[in-house]
């Protein structure tokens, strides 16, 4: 069988990136180009510096990538892109640059929702088995995703407010760490121990998630705190912290697992990098007997090869989209 | 020799195809919050009707700004994703100069201006030989006019509280290219938007 390469791009909030994949699952090359130093000082991501950022790159980073894989344009099956969600105005320069050339190598046009990416990351090491449930957890998204077959997906939960990965960045500001927060966080919550009693968030029988409501938990003990004169320890409120977002994830996670009864989880999205959610899922997948994949840390955060192996399977279902395509910031899994 | 012409510095879609100083075809047209949408369909139209394919094209001219920062950077990643591709290069085009080229009235001097909102414009100065006379900026209205050195006329789409006659934004894309044609055309890599005005973020921050 011919083999099938495909040429993704992914530019939906701070990372411009050009990946080529070869069968869904093959990253033959990868150029992220990260604006993290840039959007640093500002405690977070300007959306109007990352689409200047985007425009400057998007043309590099694509000519970098087809180096790297020491192959032109000619030789790609199709152009991988996504369309949304994410910052508008940076998901509109991957958009255009991605039709432009499609149309200039004559190649189809296949459009890749941003979560999709993330959850055929983990295609890039193992094949998915079905049915699966996917934890997609990052700085925009908190969602639980059922899929019987290649993109069949449903939508079990979500947040209902704040993404977890946003949560982890907000509660590290409050604890003074720099942005993006939710790593040092991770770090920090290791030397200590969860002694400051937080309240789970969204305790109930849903698949859904809250996390503005634990974001203010915190931030109202570390003001009861001071107000009291008394010091905030800082290791023990990350761990504290962590505890309750963690069991919250996990909990919800068991829950839809055992009611679905499905044997196969993946972990995807930046978050997926947590030291302490990787070892709770872990023990919770053996308790259960379901087995778990978790992509290496560089397909969990936002990248191009994620897009292209996604892309691969919406190719060979004949998904396609023509030069009308538009970026939407805000739109359901399909 | 064929050159391709962009524009979607507004909310306009400027572009045409010029082969030998005429125009074989062009669009001006309005698509407001669709330009996103419409722009590369109805470039690609430009080439359909004109039977022409992109590998033909020598140069492309793109309109870096000032104007919408969305609507430009629209334009700057087509113009560059297609030289890119294509292996040729890019003249960039300043959106006020575009608008002075293009006027017809015959003042001394003429003055075009894109609304920036709050009393803010971005506009110039330009002289009958399109020598920039105020440099162009992003600067109080009422502070431009006062740097005018003689009679004026002002160009514009926008709505602003002028005082000299004002005549519409109807692009002589044809003129505009013959004019920027002999500056030098740079690769599609060093081609960026010039937005003439920091982000707010980088305002409040100082920076």
């Amino acid at each position: 069988m011919k083999d099938i390469y495909i040429l993704g791009i992914e530019s939906s909030c701070d990372e411009t990136s050009c990946a080529i994949v070869k069968n869904g699952k093959e990253e033959i090359a990868t150029i992220i180009s990260s604006q993290i130093d840039i959007h640093e000082e500002f405690g977070g991501v300007v959306p109007e510096i990352a689409s200047r950022e985007h425009v400057k790159n998007i043309t590099i980073v694509i000519e970098k990538c087809l180096k790297e894989a020491n192959m032109t344009m000619e030789e790609m099956d199709a152009i991988a892109i996504t369309y949304g969600p994410g910052l508008i105005g940076s998901l509109l320069i991957g958009l255009e640059a991605a039709k432009t050339l499609a149309y200039i190598y004559q190649k189809p046009l296949i459009p890749i929702h941003h979560i999709a990416g993330h959850i055929y990351a983990n295609s890039l090491v193992h094949e998915l088995k079905f049915p699966l449930l996917a934890l997609v957890v990052s700085g925009g998204h908190t969602e639980l995703v059922k899929m019987k077959d290649h993109f069949q997906f449903e939508k079990l939960g979500g947040t209902l407010d704040d993404a977890i990965g946003e949560c982890y960045d907000k509660v590290a500001r409050v604890l003074g760490l720099p942005y993006p927060g939710g790593p040092k966080l991770d770090q920090l919550a290791k030397e200590g121990n969860p002694t400051y009693p937080l309240p789970i968030p969204l305790h109930d029988d849903s698949y859904n998630f809250s996390f503005s409501g634990l974001k203010s938990a915190v931030i109202n003990l570390v003001h009861k705190e001071k107000q009291a004169g008394r010091e905030i320890r800082k290791a023990d409120l990350a761990a504290s912290f962590q505890q309750v977002a963690v069991e919250s994830l996990v909990s919800k996670t068991k829950k839809a697992l055992e009611n679905e009864n499905i044997k196969y989880l993946i972990v995807a999205g930046g978050v997926a990098a947590n030291q302490k959610l990787r070892i709770e899922i872990t023990n919770m997948c053996q308790e259960l007997g379901v087995t778990l994949s978790i992509p290496p840390l560089k397909f969990c955060t936002d990248n191009a090869a994620m897009i292209a192996s996604a892309g691969y399977y919406a190719y060979k279902l004949g998904r396609r989209a023509d030069y009308y395509l538009n970026s939407i910031s805000s739109c359901p899994l399909s | 020799m064929i050159n391709l012409y962009i524009d979607t510095s507004s909310s306009y879609l400027y572009s045409a195809l010029i082969k030998d100083k005429k125009i074989l075809q062009e669009v001006k047209e309005n698509y407001g919050q669709k330009l996103s949408v419409e722009a590369l369909p109805q470039i690609i139209k430009l080439f359909e009707i004109a039977s022409i394919t992109p590998k033909d094209i020598e140069k492309i001219f793109v309109v870096v700004g000032p104007g919408s920062f969305t609507g430009i950077r629209i334009g700057v990643t087509i113009a560059k994703t297609m030289a890119f591709s294509l292996k040729k290069s890019i003249i960039p085009v300043s959106s006020l100069k575009a608008m002075a080229i293009s006027a017809r009235k015959d003042t001394p001097y003429i003055m075009p201006l894109i609304d920036a909102r709050r009393g803010y414009v971005y506009g110039a100065v330009y002289d009958k030989n399109m020598r920039e006379v105020v440099k162009e900026q992003h600067i109080l209205l009422t502070e431009l006019v006062d740097k005018v050195p003689d009679t004026y006329s002002v160009i514009s789409n926008d709505q602003l509280p002028v005082t000299v006659s004002r005549e519409e934004y109807d692009p002589d894309i044809l003129k505009i290219v013959t004019f920027y044609d002999s500056e030098k055309p740079i690769s599609p890599h060093l081609v960026n938007p010039n937005y003439l005005k920091r982000t707010e973020a980088e305002e409040k921050h100082g920076v």
